[in-house]
């Protein structure tokens, strides 16, 4: 191997220390209009008045209000008395009201940025027949395709509607949920703000779907938007909102790990390449933009809050010339070496600053694992299988016929560490030698300091912490078998693995000695072969070098890297983000290898609250789907009454998946009032630490020949609850009614649970009802099963988990379904041991 | 890495297995031998699934007594992945369903938890797996759909052997592969594990628990032991199945001194 010629100096600039009063995290918060807290008649009033609603919605917000007064809170399921209805400010609007927008330029500049950074603006472009936003109180933006507008479709918000739409709001609106339903609907209907209106005339298909985003800015202010759907005779429409989050990673020596699941006393890194340790670890509730930063290693791509400060060194501050005409300057290499990196908020980052990359220096030599251990393990990493044959262990490797001098090489370094002349057996019809020994202590050295299986292999932290003149020798050995070495433009040293983890710890070994690697992915692929059969290529890490190149866009400064950002992108985040505290003073630590700061953004400790309403009518005939992910940070009361009425053959769908908040009370209803109606009602409730999700579902069959099908699925992990509340109804008269309940719980851990609440009030003998409920199971009888089959515990599970959010995931938008496996991933991680 | 053809064994010595602080075996000895078929009998809660579980390693079946090797190496010491892998394989009477999981998944992921990326052959994998679904009187699309879920019980009995014949297990112990069957569905069961018997030749030893005589039919076992309240009271050869099935379990009962 040789050293690249990177650009050095020779000292460490000094790392100014971070001014930690610049940050703030939310949008700042300027409302046009704004209540002060806590709730009255004359709040109530004044929401109507700013509204200049017409007397009917004014005295109907006020019965609402009258009977939410009377109204005890429900004295079953989650606890709610906590709630302090005095605390939340019940409006709050950045815009006058009948100010909606219809275009996003028309909007204030920090609204418009907030939803331009969620992306809303280029998905309603491409995926979107319609979107609203609504921002707090008020709905900042409605715009529908002027295709669907001209066939009469109808989706604004629904203080427009009661204005622009009055015969029909005035039919619908509090007859499918009324007032008096509940404690929150009569809450909601006081002093409802904002939500969809959604009206979609007969015969008319809406096509592809309209979408509702929702976002709590302030602090304190509760949302209480009011949805209503109407599919007319026929028509159809699929209806979503949401949003989903994500997770990043630290890198902690030895090993990439999420940095959720990192406790408390554990080693990381911080940017002079030491080792610390997190003294205290802190989660805290985000709703707003990510910051994607891509260096040119794309396959160091991370995320961070906006507020989050990192090491960098600004493009600007050390380019040649203001240039504008290119889309980066050149840069001043020198003045670059020269200029010490500081600490800027990640939102402030620009394309072409310089990301800093510590060189681990953490260094201990074990004399035992000498120069032929590391020339085996080198070679394992790259080819080597440990196995079992007939019950003996032994280490195998599969060389190309070729690679003579390799396996030559191999031989005698296993011959030096074990004694033994390793066998050699020739594979002609796959141009292979397979090499290949039995021993014990070989096997045991090989799976603890280079894991197993392609996808597994890793390095173990003693081998990160050889001196890097050691780590050289096993370098050498694993890029003869996973690398390859061509000429563009100086030569290229290349490594190949599906192994992530390996890729990052190559990097950092590569950083040791004094070469920078970058690391691109490639994405996994199918490829159909000329026989028709499918080969399925896993997603690959390529560690990448080039040595004899002139120009070098990665700089070394003392003991780190300069790595310039290649590209920039923000995406929408709603749930928690981790953080820590790390000892000593220079308090940073790496993600992905690079250097940031902890983070600095204050942390809400009060509740939420969140109190919708949503009627959806079915005409005969009609086919409606209102498809919900909920992931709402974990101190908001989520507390939302859905119902809607089908009418003759018509279909409701309710898709409904709860991740977030800290109490979810929510049971989407289908009230068949029509002969033949449909409903079909999957949910999803996933309970973590301190979330309680209380869900369901309910099919009230007053007509005959109607079916309905609820689904609900949970999972309770880490002490979340969760609970299936339903109920099937069937009045009397109505026969020939088929209705199935399923509701299966998994408890992946010890310490979720789950209770289940069916309720059946059947008045007709001739229905078809079947129910069936799974709850409290691990799964332990599913895990032995899988597990006689040769899977270990966790892949077990894994594969489980999936499949039992199959039937969900399959329903959602494709990126939907991804976050969603991400996440419930994520949240296994720390889970399951 | 194939195994060169030698012998295996499977020893269960003075086997004892509580379920819920209940004894249920009560000191069981068996050998079994590749190459070999045993048929194991007796009448219901004799212990005949017990022994199977046990084997296998679920969590509930605990032995509190006695040992349990292939091969020599303790099987009992092995978590129920680590089993398997040694070549233990157990074809379940209720065999569990997975919903969203489906069977070509599964059966994939199974077969590659015996095999590297390199030692894995896709195409002979699919070939084989493609023969196997004939055997067993099964059609491709099956695959398509999650593990066992709204199988027929025929179905679910075939699918035990077909992840048996794709694992290709050195011991494997089949848990009433018969039972619920109808006389169709026993004979394509009982064919296509006495086809995979005559193909593994001295490879693979069986343990097939049944009730009945009727699927031994196809299997010609090598050997019979007959299971009562937790031991085995009564070996013999192929013969004792068909006079089990004339007189029934009572006769082993009195006809067995000993025998609890």
């Amino acid at each position: 191997m040789e050293l690249a010629e990177a650009p050095m100096s020779t000292s460490t600039p000094e790392i100014t220390p971070l001014d930690y009063t610049r940050y703030d995290f939310k949008d700042p918060e300027t409302y046009r209009l704004r209540i002060p807290k806590g709730l009255s008649r004359e709040v109530v009033e004044q929401i109507s008045k700013f509204k200049d609603e017409p007397a009917w919605m004014r005295e109907y917000r006020l019965r609402a209000y009258d009977h939410f007064v009377e109204r005890p809170v429900p004295d079953w399921g989650p606890k709610l008395d906590e709630i302090d209805f005095d605390a939340y400010t019940y409006y709050a609007n950045p815009l006058l009201e009948g100010e909606t927008k219809r275009k996003w330029e028309d909007l204030p500049a920090d609204i418009k940025n907030t939803f331009e950074k969620l992306g809303i603006p280029k998905a309603e472009r491409e995926f979107f027949g319609g979107v609203g936003a609504q921002y707090d109180s008020g709905t900042v933006y409605h715009k529908i395709r002027e295709d669907l507008a001209a066939k009469g479709v109808i989706f604004t918000d629904t203080d427009t509607a009661v204005k622009e739409h009055p015969d029909l709001v005035r039919k619908y609106f509090g007859k499918v949920v009324p007032y008096n339903d509940n404690k929150f609907s009569a809450l909601n209907s006081a002093v409802w703000s904002g939500g969809s209106f959604v009206y979609i005339p007969p015969g008319v298909d809406a096509g592809i779907p309209l979408q509702a985003y929702f976002r709590i800015n302030a602090k304190n202010v509760g949302q209480f938007e009011r949805t209503l759907i109407i599919a007319d005779k026929g028509a159809k429409v699929h209806y979503l909102e949401g949003c989903l989050p994500v997770g990043e990673e630290v890198l902690v020596g030895d090993e990439l790990a999420p940095i959720e699941t990192l406790a408390e006393g554990r080693a990381v890194l911080n940017s002079d390449g030491r080792e610390t340790t997190i003294e205290k670890t802190m989660v805290r509730p985000f709703d707003g933009e990510l910051i994607g930063i891509t260096p040119v290693s794309v396959g160091n791509a991370f995320q961070l809050t906006p507020e989050h400060p990192v090491l960098c060194v600004p493009r600007e501050k050390v380019q040649v010339s203001r240039r504008t005409t290119r889309q980066l300057t050149d840069v001043d290499t020198r003045k670059l070496l020269a200029t010490p990196p500081e600490f800027v908020p990640a939102g402030e980052l620009r394309p072409g600053d310089f990301l800093h990359y510590p060189i681990n220096r953490t260094e201990h030599d074990v004399p035992e694992i000498d120069s032929a251990a590391l020339t085996v393990l080198g070679y394992y990493l790259a080819e080597g299988c440990v196995q079992k044959i007939n019950g003996c262990e032994a280490v195998t490797f599969t060389f190309n016929i070729a690679e003579t001098e390799y396996v030559e090489r191999l031989s005698v370094a296993i011959h030096a560490m074990t004694g033994k002349h390793p066998w050699r057996i020739p594979q002609p019809e796959k141009h292979a030698v397979s090499v290949g020994v039995y021993s014990k202590e070989l096997y045991a050295f090989c799976l603890t300091h280079a894991g197993k299986l392609a996808g597994g292999k890793r390095l173990s932290k003693t081998l990160m912490e050889l001196p890097p003149s050691k780590q050289r020798v096993l370098l050498e050995a694993y890029y003869e078998g996973d690398g390859n070495v061509y000429e563009r433009s100086g030569t290229v040293h290349r490594a190949m693995t599906i192994s992530r983890q390996l890729a990052f710890q190559v990097q950092e070994l590569q950083a040791r000695q004094g070469v920078y690697a970058t690391i691109n992915v490639r994405e996994p692929f199918d490829e159909t072969m000329p026989d028709g059969r499918t080969i399925s290529h896993r997603r690959m890490y390529i560690v990448y070098h080039q040595v004899g190149k002139r120009f070098q866009a990665v700089r070394r400064s003392g003991n780190a890297f300069l790595v310039p950002i290649r590209r920039i992108d923000r995406t929408p985040y709603r749930g928690n983000v981790h953080n820590f505290h790390v000892a000593g003073n220079n308090n940073t630590y790496l993600v992905k290898g690079f250097s940031v700061h902890n983070c600095t953004a204050p942390i809400y400790s009060t509740d939420s609250l969140h109190a919708a309403v949503v009627e959806v009518v079915a005409e005969p005939y009609a086919k409606l789907r209102y498809t919900t992910i909920q992931n709402w940070s974990k101190n908001v009361y989520n507390l939302v009454t859905k119902r809607a009425v089908a009418y003759e053959n018509a279909l409701v769908e309710w898709v409904d998946g709860n991740m977030g908040s800290k109490i979810t009370m929510k049971y989407p209803s289908v009230y068949l009032r029509g002969r033949g109606s449909r409903a079909d009602i999957l949910s999803v409730a996933f309970a973590s630490e301190g979330q309680i999700i209380d869900s369901g579902a309910k099919a009230v069959h007053s007509a005959p020949d109607t079916s309905s099908k609820i689904i609900a699925k949970s999972i309770a992990i880490r002490g979340g609850q969760t609970s299936y509340r339903g109920l099937l109804h069937v009045a009397p008269g109505a026969t020939g009614v088929k209705a199935a309940v399923r509701c299966d719980a998994l408890l992946p851990d010890e310490t979720g649970r789950s209770d289940t609440y069916p309720y059946n009030e059947i008045h007709e003998e001739d229905a078809t009802i079947t129910h069936e409920a799974v709850v409290g199971k691990i799964g332990e009888e599913q895990i032995f099963y899988l597990m006689s089959r040769g899977l270990n515990e966790s892949d077990a599970i894994h594969l489980i988990l999936m499949g039992f959010l199959a039937e969900f995931a399959k329903e959602l938008p494709v990126d939907y379904a991804l976050e969603l496996n991400r996440l419930i991933q994520l949240e296994m991680a720390g889970a399951v041991g | 890495m194939a195994g060169e053809a030698t012998s295996h064994r499977l020893d269960v010595k003075d086997l004892r297995v509580e379920v819920a602080g209940k004894e249920i075996l009560k000191g069981v000895t068996l050998t079994l031998s590749s190459g070999e078929l045993t048929a194991l009998m007796g009448p219901n809660g004799s212990g005949k699934s017990t022994l199977a579980y046990a084997l296998m390693g679920h969590p509930k079946y605990k032995v509190t007594h006695g040992t349990a090797t292939i091969d020599g190496q303790d099987l009992l010491k092995m978590t129920v992945d680590k089993r398997s892998r040694a070549g233990l394989f157990l074809g379940f009477q209720y065999p569990q369903e997975v919903s969203g999981l489906s069977l070509s998944k599964f059966l994939w992921t199974a077969y590659m938890q015996r095999h590297t990326e390199k030692t894995a052959n896709v195409k002979e994998y699919d070939a084989t797996l493609k023969q196997h679904l004939t055997d067993v009187g099964m059609e491709e699309n099956l695959l398509k759909r999650s593990l066992n879920e709204g199988f027929s019980g025929g179905e679910k009995k075939r699918v035990e052997v077909l992840q048996m014949t794709t694992l290709a297990p050195l011991f494997s112990i089949l848990d009433e592969p018969d039972s619920g069957l109808d006389i169709d569905a026993v004979r394509a069961v009982g064919e296509a594990v006495a086809k995979f018997h005559r193909e593994q030749g001295d490879r693979c030893g069986f343990l097939v628990i049944t009730h009945y005589q009727r699927i031994l039919k196809y299997l010609r076992p090598d050997r019979v032991h007959v299971m009562v309240d937790g031991v085995i009271a009564l070996s013999g050869g192929r013969e004792l199945a068909e006079e089990l099935e004339a007189k029934g379990y009572d006769f082993v009962k009195v006809g067995v001194p000993g025998a609890a």
